[in-house]
């Protein structure tokens, strides 16, 4: 068992500013999505359309389409590449920030079940680590491979509009100031736990300090970040990442209705692509 | 009262389902839509892509209203699109652009947004005269009867309300009474005949589809298509057999919805495919002519026919199918659908020519297609190419290996004689 109560909790954190920022983001998002709700129960109109297909078929080309984005494989394999390391990074990554903030509260009960222990001061900590760094590095990789592409390889089709911009530098942001905080954090770390953090230890300031000098500095990263991933929440019904949550609810609804179209669910496009 | 006044963003909301106004804000803009889109390869203007419609409707649905302009521009690229459904195939979101531009076009004109008068005066036509060319119902007929009297058919073509048959040929608008179209009917009539299939003909009783209602967001679509369909209930059609793209989709895809009877409508090239496979329809002589074969959208895209236009190619003996670079579920429209070539001739001239320039690339010597409007769009693309592709209908080179004698020329040579 590691001692990681002073790497992880031994610099004072704004819990108390966290909270709020993060119940009235979490509140702003509710209400968007409400109003967005009722925005679209407005439709008076109703196709029927045939549903009748095997639900497993239906769920084995949604898991294609959604989770394996076979459609964008077929377009291009490097969006694909860069798309697919996005979508898992934040698939990953939202789910450890959750896990772990949620474990927070419930420690402090006493009804965590002993998953606190286990997990910030425990071996599964190791676990934490690899899950972190492996889904941070796949959403850094994903994020320069879509800056690359989108501001050094130009493709006709894309439009750079300010939105887009604010977006990247954003997730970037958010992406690399996680490894600083982690960088930081290792620099408190006992030695053994280095290691699982294969990529924040690139993050590590050189030279020696002590868990006082460090203080302000874990305070000040974590804070920016906290805030940035919960300024984010708020952020999302406003920006292109309103199509994360909603393309595979399209996906699910048009996958009911043309699960047999073969020529749309399982096509060779680069076969016949043009351009 | 005026603070319940809806606004034109509710009013047009209530016109989308629910899916469709989901859709709105599910759009990734990857422009994905844009590459394929065949009217944006020739009007490079980001209001004419499927991108650029949902990110203004999405705009027009959550208000505040567009600025003059900026309607303007989209709804030039509402109209000036053939709603080809290119964009719904390689959309990652999925998002069914196809039904999306139709139920939009729809809720709009509903919401009190100008359509297009040149559509308007078309759909004035369809409805006041059951048919798109504005001549009278008396001459729907008249193809049948001049064809029997210039000795094409095997036998005078039965009358529905004289003789019920096991199925119904249904021309269409443009055999029944365009000139250079009217081939289509009488050959398909032929070829029916000389496979020994049993059926009758609606002649003059013959109405529109009214699937340009739909295509162009037409409030009469549901009650005149209802009508339509009381009068197959009533007549007691079964198996209708349409030779037209347009009217295969509206009667099979559009009429779905009202009528059971929808899924036994037949397109006429999945019938004679299914005649050639039985063995009662023989291609017996050889068409030495190497052919690219256009997919109309209405038969692909929309309703997955691509393989028995292509079985039956591969029938006739000494032909040789090559294909274009876009072809199947990527074919590249002609844009005579969706209303486009009544809003922009201009554009869907340099559609069918950048079409008829991809067919050329094949080495082909004509290109074919089932559908008498994708003929017309791509003959409108040979004169703009000032290209020497021969278009053919499908039916064309049938005949040369089934009954040569039945050839188009000959066909509009003598209803010309006959009706002088």
């Amino acid at each position: 068992m590691y001692d990681m109560h002073l790497g992880l909790t031994g610099y004072p954190k704004p819990w108390l500013l966290f909270w709020i920022a993060a119940i009235m983001a979490l509140g702003y998002l509710v209400i968007t999505f409400h109003r967005k709700w009722q925005k679209w129960s407005q439709s008076k109109t109703q196709i029927p359309e045939a549903r009748n297909g095997s639900k497993l078929h239906v769920m084995k080309i949604w898991i294609a389409e959604v989770f394996c984005q076979r459609q964008l494989f077929g377009l291009s394999s490097f969006r694909w590449f860069a798309h697919m390391l996005i979508f898992w990074g934040f698939i990953g990554l939202p789910f450890l920030s959750i896990t772990t903030i949620t474990l927070r509260p419930l420690e402090y009960l006493g009804i965590d079940g002993g998953w606190a222990s286990f997990f910030f001061y425990g071996n599964g900590h190791a676990f934490i680590k690899i899950w972190g760094d492996s889904f941070g590095l796949a959403l850094l990789i994903g994020l320069l491979a879509a800056i690359l592409r989108r501001f050094l390889m130009r493709p006709a089709q894309l439009v750079n509009n300010q939105g887009d911009v604010i977006l990247v530098v954003f997730l970037l942001w958010l992406t690399i100031s996680g490894f600083f905080l982690e960088g930081l954090h290792l620099k408190l770390a006992p030695t053994a736990l280095v290691r699982y953090s294969f990529v924040g230890r690139f993050f590590m300031p050189p030279g020696t300090y002590t868990a006082a000098q460090l203080q302000q500095w874990l305070t000040a990263i974590w804070t920016l970040h906290a805030l940035s991933g919960v300024s984010l929440m708020a952020y999302l019904p406003h920006s292109k990442l309103m199509h994360s949550l909603l393309a595979p609810l399209v996906i699910a609804m048009n996958v009911e209705e043309e699960q047999d179209r073969k020529d749309i669910y399982w096509p060779d496009i680069k076969k016949h692509r043009a351009t | 009262m005026a603070r319940h006044k809806k606004t034109q963003g509710n009013l047009i909301a209530e016109g989308l389902t629910r899916r469709q106004l989901i859709e709105l804000e599910a759009c990734a803009r990857c422009g994905e839509c844009q590459i394929w889109c065949p009217v944006y390869a020739q009007d490079k203007r980001e209001c004419v892509t499927a991108r650029g419609k949902l990110a203004s409707l999405r705009c027009i649905v959550n208000g505040p209203p567009l600025q003059a302009e900026e309607q303007k521009e989209f709804l030039e690229g509402l109209y000036e699109c053939s709603v080809c459904g290119q964009c719904h195939v390689v959309c990652p979101v999925r998002i069914n652009t196809t039904e999306l531009w139709e139920q939009a076009r729809l809720s709009l004109s509903g919401a009190g947004m100008p359509q297009p008068k040149s559509q308007i005066k078309q759909l004035s036509a369809i409805k006041d005269f059951n048919n798109s060319y504005g001549k009278p119902q008396q001459e729907r007929g008249l193809w049948a009867r001049r064809a029997w009297e210039a000795g094409f058919l095997k036998a005078p073509l039965p009358l529905w309300k004289e003789q019920r048959s096991p199925v119904l040929y249904f021309a269409g608008c443009a055999a029944s009474f365009d000139p250079d179209m009217q081939s289509v009917a009488v050959q398909s009539a032929r070829l029916l005949q000389e496979a020994g299939v049993e059926f009758s003909i609606l002649g003059n009783d013959e109405p529109c589809c009214i699937s340009k209602l739909r295509r162009m967001g037409d409030a009469d679509f549901t009650i005149q298509a209802q009508k339509r369909i009381d009068m197959f209930n009533e007549q007691e059609v079964t198996t209708i057999v349409v030779s037209c793209a347009g009217c295969y989709k509206g009667f099979h895809y559009d009429y779905r919805r009202l009528w059971s009877g929808a899924k036994h409508v037949l397109h006429l090239t999945e019938f004679l495919e299914q005649l050639i496979r039985e063995g009662r329809l023989r291609p017996e002589r050889e068409v030495p002519l190497v052919v690219t074969y256009h997919d109309p959208c209405h038969l692909g895209r929309h309703n997955r026919i691509y393989d028995p236009p292509r079985s039956i190619l591969k029938a006739v003996p000494g032909l040789t199918l090559a294909e274009m670079p876009r072809h199947g579920a990527f074919s590249a429209c002609c844009g005579m659908g969706g209303g486009l070539k009544i809003v922009n001739p201009e554009i869907q001239q340099k559609m069918g020519a950048a079409r008829i320039r991809e067919s050329e690339s094949t080495g082909a010597q004509v290109v074919v297609t089932p559908c008498q409007t994708c003929c017309m769009g791509l003959l409108h693309g040979v004169e703009k190419a000032a290209s020497a592709m021969e278009v053919n209908h499908l039916n064309e080179i049938l005949v040369r290996s089934v009954c040569p004698d039945v050839s188009a020329g000959a066909i509009k040579t003598a209803f010309e004689r006959l009706s002088k």
